[in-house]
């Protein structure tokens, strides 16, 4: 292979796997969510942008460093996350269709917060870029890979394989998955129910945040990501199977790479249907999504 | 915070004090009207609040001198939203109620685009501050005029700058999908076999794009002299960065164009880099008046104005002089006939200002070269380049339909 070959092929790679990290990643935390509480999110583009943007206030305006930014966003987006599960997720617990309830609220909420990064953020810049985690590049071959995007990629796995490794084998992840296949039956068994609800809500939400930091660490981004994010999100979710963070991981790579190849072989603008394609056809198959729960 | 906080805050102040006062010293007099439509919310907030910005510092100035024909100039700031039946519902507001003398305001083409339907048909004078789409000032066009020169101009005025620097030069052009952006390549694609350019790869980008780092490495593999880069947003800066991960040097860069916030985001690490702009403090030809409305607007803002706030800033001035060539302030047609023959020059840099018979301006471009950025606060730039050009010197409104 020559130098330009290895180039492209590298830059396809590395272009899969961020991307599908942090695409399963965000998928993750809407599918935790709507498995479990039955909560479909609309807001989760919104919540993925007010992370991003938080960060980039620590950072711009603070002078924090990324990492403290990160934290600093993590530790506010936990608080936030209980606070509007106690104010307004939990009302809605027992209610009947509560699916279309949440879906509701949630939309009020990305209108809100629309509203306010539009007097915002949109007046402070039309774009925004977090500093570096770590300087320096990474030769593969002749492919340079900055350190800091190998950091966003190195994190985004390993939280996946956290995530699974969580509900696969620890007490909460069994709760959570017995609250995912029969509410009624996991109650009789002794599961607190309500508390899982809240669990997952917070669990999935700052999966949702850290999605945001590192997508802001990655790359530069505006106020339109939160609309591509979340129709990304959702899509994933819905191919993955909703309530499977094994589909998430698995469909969130898919895309990731899809992106990445048919930008190569036919156009970047193929590539952004091309997986929306994927994803009918994938449905007329299996309606219920790869790794139906 | 703070600093985001009080821009904000200065920000709604001046909107708010742009639709309210009439300055002390022409007090008492009608105020002339002119309505301005901008977007004060939806995605091009961000270049209607600094458009606002620049307009009050001139109507301040006007009104301060004694106005216009000893009337203030008030200029009612309306949000578009950034949506086009937003910005025609306050036109029709405007004109019908508010009895405006004139229109102006957008800066998307879009929104510009349907205002200019309703001022042509309406016969209402409209001037567009920053807006590039050619088809503003399509034949027959009579009431409206362009301040910015037109998008698929500017890919001229890119070609004319290559062959300068380096005859027969590769040029690889990586663009969002965005009316502004093909517009500009529609430009660069016709001129550069006239300017013996060879493009060696042209990659388009769809909106919603975040990443180019394959296309970065296709680019690189194509080993151009030149990388032409426009993307929408945010992502001009990716693609800027991931072009400059992989190898390719900071002086084979050329932007189209620069604003403030972008250079910023460029950062340091594109010092070297080639940027088209229309007004900018590091300009050689800045006047005194263009001086001192940069350190002004540089004192109150916490960053120097680039060419939106500049059109901005000119705007109010170009409305002062064709309604005192038209001898009245209440007589549309007449300022429409005193704009279409206005022969000045813009007050902060002196470059030309005269329409041509649909209303494009005189059209003009200056090159400059980052030579540093100082976080999100400064940056310095050099002039490399400058250029003025006829608007019909290609065949814009056949290329960018």
């Amino acid at each position: 292979m020559t130098d330009a070959q290895i180039l492209i092929l590298m830059s396809t790679l590395s272009t899969g796997l961020i991307l599908g990290a942090i695409f399963a990643l965000v998928a993750a935390g809407v599918t935790i969510v709507y498995g479990c509480v039955w909560l479909p999110n609309a807001s989760n583009g919104q919540f993925f942008l007010l992370a991003s943007l938080a960060a980039w206030t620590f950072t711009a305006s603070f002078g924090w460093t990324s990492l403290a930014a990160a934290a600093g966003v993590l530790i506010l987006g936990t608080a936030l996350s209980y606070l509007l599960e106690w104010i307004l997720i939990r009302r809605l617990y027992d209610t009947p269709n509560r699916n279309v309830a949440y879906f509701v609220v949630t939309l009020g909420l990305t209108q809100i917060m629309t509203g306010i990064f539009s007097l915002t953020y949109a007046k402070w810049s039309d774009q925004f870029t977090l500093p570096p985690v770590i300087e320096g590049i990474t030769m593969f071959g002749p492919f340079p890979m900055p350190n800091n995007r190998l950091v966003v990629m190195a994190v985004s796995l390993l939280v996946l394989v956290l995530l699974f490794v969580l509900l696969r084998y620890h007490p909460y992840g069994r709760a959570l998955r017995a609250v995912f296949q029969n509410r009624e039956a996991a109650a009789l068994r002794g599961v607190n129910v309500r508390a899982i609800y809240r669990l997952s809500f917070v669990l999935g939400s700052v999966i949702i945040f850290l999605g945001g930091i590192l997508f802001a660490l990655a790359y530069s981004y505006d106020l339109t990501v939160a609309w591509t994010m979340s129709i990304t999100a959702f899509a994933i979710m819905i191919i993955g199977g909703p309530g499977s963070v094994i589909g998430a991981l698995v469909v969130g790579m898919t895309f990731g790479f899809t992106q990445a190849i048919v930008s190569i072989f036919a156009s970047p603008t193929a590539a952004t249907f091309s997986y929306l394609g994927a994803m009918l056809i994938i449905l007329l198959f299996r309606p219920s999504g790869l790794f139906k729960r | 915070m703070n600093i985001k906080l009080k821009t904000c805050a200065s920000a709604i102040a001046l909107a708010a004090a742009a639709l309210c006062t009439a300055p002390a010293a022409a007090q008492g007099a009608r105020p002339i009207k002119i309505g301005f439509v901008t977007e004060l919310t939806g995605p091009w907030t961000f270049f209607g609040t600094s458009c606002v910005a620049g307009l009050k510092f001139a109507t301040d100035e006007i009104n301060k001198a004694g106005g216009v024909l000893g009337r203030p100039l008030e200029f009612i700031v309306t949000d578009n939203q950034t949506k086009s039946d937003q910005a025609l519902a306050a036109s029709r507001n405007l004109d019908i109620n508010d009895k405006v003398l004139a229109l102006s305001g957008p800066t998307s083409s879009d929104v510009a685009l349907a205002m200019y339907g309703y001022a042509e048909q309406q016969k209402l004078p409209f001037l567009v501050p920053v807006a590039a789409f050619p088809q503003l000032t399509k034949p027959g066009t009579r009431y409206t005029f362009r301040i910015e020169p037109d998008a698929a101009g500017w890919g001229y005025a890119m070609a004319k700058y290559i062959e300068q620097v380096k005859p027969g030069a590769k040029v690889a052009l990586m663009h969002s999908d965005a009316a502004l952006m093909r517009a500009i390549m529609a430009g660069f694609r016709y001129q550069a076999p006239r300017s013996k350019l060879n493009i060696v790869a042209d990659i388009m980008f769809p909106q919603g794009s975040s990443d180019a780092t394959v296309q970065a490495a296709q680019v690189r593999a194509a080993a151009p002299d030149y990388v032409i880069v426009s993307g929408a947003g945010a992502f001009d800066n990716v693609i800027t960065n991931q072009l400059l991960d992989l190898g390719i040097k900071p002086q084979q860069i050329i932007h189209p164009y620069g604003i403030t916030t972008q250079v910023f985001g460029w950062g340091q690490r594109s010092v070297g880099s080639i940027y088209g702009t229309f007004f900018d403090a590091g300009l050689d030809t800045l006047t005194p008046a263009g001086k001192d409305f940069i350190a002004r607007f540089d004192a109150a803002n916490n960053r120097p104005p680039s060419y939106v706030e500049n059109y901005c800033y000119v705007t109010p001035y170009i409305f002062k002089e064709a309604i005192e060539a038209a001898g009245t302030a209440d007589d549309r047609e007449k300022l429409r006939n005193a704009l279409s023959a206005l022969n000045t020059k813009e007050k902060t840099s002196g470059v030309p200002i005269v329409f041509d018979k649909n209303g494009a301006r005189k059209e003009y471009m200056y090159f400059q070269e980052i030579v540093s950025v100082n976080g999100k606060r400064n940056y310095q730039s050099k002039q490399r380049f400058y250029i003025e050009w006829d608007p019909e010197v290609i065949p814009v409104y056949d290329l960018v339909k």
